[in-house]
């Protein structure tokens, strides 16, 4: 049995995946484990320099694959990565599909790889530091918790979008910060960082709020179609998070007759007279 | 009055127009320039309001003074709701501080017509102009058009706009008329029309400035009139043959405070709202026609989806073997999506589709299984009648909670 750590980087892994290969060592007789876990279970067998004989052929889509598929969280996120190569490498292409069994799992993961890159996109909100932070600090930061790998990818999003802006998303784990030219990653995140996003004041966040509760039919209530789509995790970091509880009490108890905040139904309203501008 | 309340008053009378969608944009960045804002053709939902819908643009009215009499419509003339107008410059500030904030990824802006039809138009425009010009704006624009406006208005609209949109708003002329009295069938067709030639012209002349570039959008309020859904769906038909219209939004008329008696005070099953949505995908996106879909006159069933019906009435075409069947057939087949179609044939490349491969893959097992045949399975179910089919694969409706206050 061969354990094996690889920092959880897919370049280290791609390298050690190349070698086993090589030596055609079957999945059974690898493991990949977190750093401390390796350690015990750590192999006496020096792994040999250099590639063995063995020559595998993969379609260059498979690469792509795998390298989503590796920033899910989850068991034997490495060794699975490793038993689609081989049988794919041994002539078996069902392995990257969906319907085969580890096709199927492998697909999965990278749909939810993709589902949580795409959550950045939309749950990340920036909070304006106060302008006399000073140019040595970022001038939009925000805390985001992404269940998997994606920081570093898909951040990238935010250049596009942000211009010469300066910018930094902090994530328990990793954090990104654009300083307005190039794209700074951290794999641990700096504790400054997180200490800076997690306490920022946002002064001015009642237009948002406002918007986010009239934009809301009560007449169409349906929570379960929003958790759907919002999954209930990420609620705690939305400004708008805290609002949802009250704003669907408020919607049952006023049993959905129309569509029209509260608020509004209270103040004096206005016909207009026929003609007029 | 103060932004706050403006915002207030004009994003909730903004709420009953169904579309909030980012997509279609062509490639823009603001990577090292002035300005803000990019898109990339996909649209993203940053939020979800508990009524389940999404949140992708800040979708407001610039004033909800308005001059029609619309029956259906919050905002019309003679309903007494608080009213508010925001000057240009506002939504611009509004619109730059959500997106900065990444909570929406560009405006969605529509008014009440007031003075008059080009008057309202310039003013929408000019907001837009603003953000392009003035604050470098590279976001996703949608602007609802007013269908009196001078055609120049509109031409003006789509050289800032990604997506323009005219609302048909109700399925017949006798229903706009009866309804809407103001508006003109006539003159909605021909806005459409300016929209749709204004595209054409630009399409394939790759130096030549954008026009609307995500395309022509409209909204259609069902259940405010007695239509049916035959007549809905062969309307919708229609508009996207005539005006490749990118999509048609069914918004289920939502009732109003003071509601008039010409319109229900109830709204329609909200179901109603999600059949004619899945049936308007099988018309976009399936190969499916509106004839195909409709014997006759009449409603979609509720209580099973389009596609379920249509293989019902067309048990000749099934069991299709999975193995063999063309793809077109396939993503016929109920409980099977273009996604799982496309599954299906790269893996029959590589080897015989069997039964268990179905469970693994995302598709509803359970209405897909009298439909279809693998190496190792022939549905039993292939001989039951439809009625017996019917009976079995139907939703059933979820005991439903009683209002606390009866």
């Amino acid at each position: 049995m061969i354990s094996l750590e690889c920092d959880n980087l897919f370049g280290t892994w791609r390298e050690q995946a190349r070698w086993l290969l090589s030596h055609q060592v079957d999945p059974s007789q690898v493991s990949w484990g977190e750093a401390q876990a390796a350690d015990l279970f750590a192999t006496d067998e020096p792994i040999l320099a250099g590639l063995g004989p063995f020559q595998a052929r993969i379609p260059k889509a498979l690469l792509e694959l795998l390298e989503s598929a590796a920033c899910y969280h989850g068991d034997q996120r490495w060794s699975l990565l490793y038993e689609v190569l081989w049988r794919v490498s041994h002539g078996d292409r069902t392995a990257m599909l969906a319907g085969d069994k580890l096709g199927s799992e492998l697909q999965r993961r990278i749909k939810q790889v993709s589902r949580e890159a795409h959550h950045l996109h939309a749950f990340v909100r920036f909070v304006a530091l106060p302008p006399e932070a000073g140019p040595e600090l970022p001038e939009y930061v925000a805390w985001h918790e992404p269940a998997h790998d994606i920081l570093k990818s898909a951040s990238q999003h935010f250049i596009g979008r942000m211009g010469r802006h300066r910018w930094m998303i902090a994530t328990p784990l990793d954090g990104v910060y654009y300083d307005g030219q190039q794209l700074i990653h951290q794999r641990h995140c700096p504790e400054a960082w997180q200490q800076l996003a997690q306490n920022v004041e946002d002064p001015h966040s009642a237009m948002w709020l406002t918007y986010y509760s009239h934009i809301f039919n009560p007449a169409r209530l349906n929570p379960k179609v929003m958790e759907g789509h919002l999954p209930s995790r990420f609620w705690k970091n939305l400004p708008e998070g805290k609002l949802i509880p009250s704003l669907i009490s408020e919607a049952r108890t006023g049993k959905q007759k129309d569509g029209q905040a509260k608020m509004i139904g209270s103040k004096p309203g206005k016909r207009i007279a026929s003609g007029q501008g | 009055m103060q932004l706050i309340e403006k915002l207030s008053i004009l994003a909730d009378a903004a709420k009953y127009d169904a579309s909030c969608a980012s997509s279609g944009a062509p490639k823009r960045s603001s990577e090292g320039k002035a300005g803000l804002g990019s898109t990339d053709g996909m649209g993203i939902c940053h939020s979800y309001t508990p009524d389940g819908r999404c949140v992708s643009l800040l979708k407001v009215l610039l004033t909800n003074f308005c001059l029609y009499d619309c029956q259906y419509c919050v905002n019309r003339r003679s309903s007494d709701v608080p009213r508010a107008r925001f000057s240009p410059e506002e939504v611009v500030t509004l619109t730059l501080d959500f997106y900065r904030r990444n909570c929406v990824s560009g405006l969605f802006l529509s008014s009440g017509i007031i003075r008059s039809a080009d008057y309202t138009m310039e003013q929408l425009v000019r907001v837009a102009k603003l953000l392009r010009e003035e604050h470098d704006f590279r976001g996703y624009i949608h602007l609802k058009t007013i269908p009196e406006a001078d055609p120049a208005l509109i031409a003006e609209a789509g050289r800032y706009a990604d997506r323009l949109s005219v609302n048909i708003e109700l399925p017949t002329d006798a229903s706009l008329q009866t309804l809407a009295p103001e508006k003109q069938i006539g003159s909605i067709k021909q806005a459409m029309q300016t929209i749709y030639t204004g595209e054409q012209t630009v399409l394939n002349e790759p130096r030549a400035p954008r026009f609307a570039p995500a395309g022509q959008s409209t909204q259609m309020i069902v259940g405010a009139d007695d239509t049916d859904d035959s007549t809905i769906l062969h309307g919708a038909e229609a508009l996207y043959g005539n005006f490749k219209l990118r999509r048609v939004y069914y918004s289920a008329f939502s009732p109003i405070p003071n509601s008039p008696k010409s319109v229900p005070l109830a709204a329609p099953p909200l179901m109603r709202e999600h059949r004619l949505y899945q049936a308007d995908f099988l018309l976009r996106s399936y190969g499916f026609s509106a004839g195909e879909l409709f014997e006759g006159p009449g409603h979609l069933a509720l209580d099973i989806d389009p596609k379920l019906a249509w293989a019902l009435e067309h048990r000749e075409v099934f069991p299709l073997d999975l193995n063999r069947a063309e793809p077109t057939l396939i993503a016929r087949i109920p409980g099977i999506g273009l996604r799982t179609t496309q599954r299906l044939v790269d893996l029959r490349r590589e080897r015989k589709i069997r039964f268990e491969d179905l469970a693994r893959m995302r598709c509803v097992l359970a209405k897909a299984k009298p439909f279809f045949i693998t190496s190792d399975y022939h549905p039993q179910q292939a001989d039951s009648t439809s009625v017996l089919l019917r009976e079995q694969l139907r939703d059933r409706p979820q005991p439903q909670q009683m209002g606390l206050w009866g």
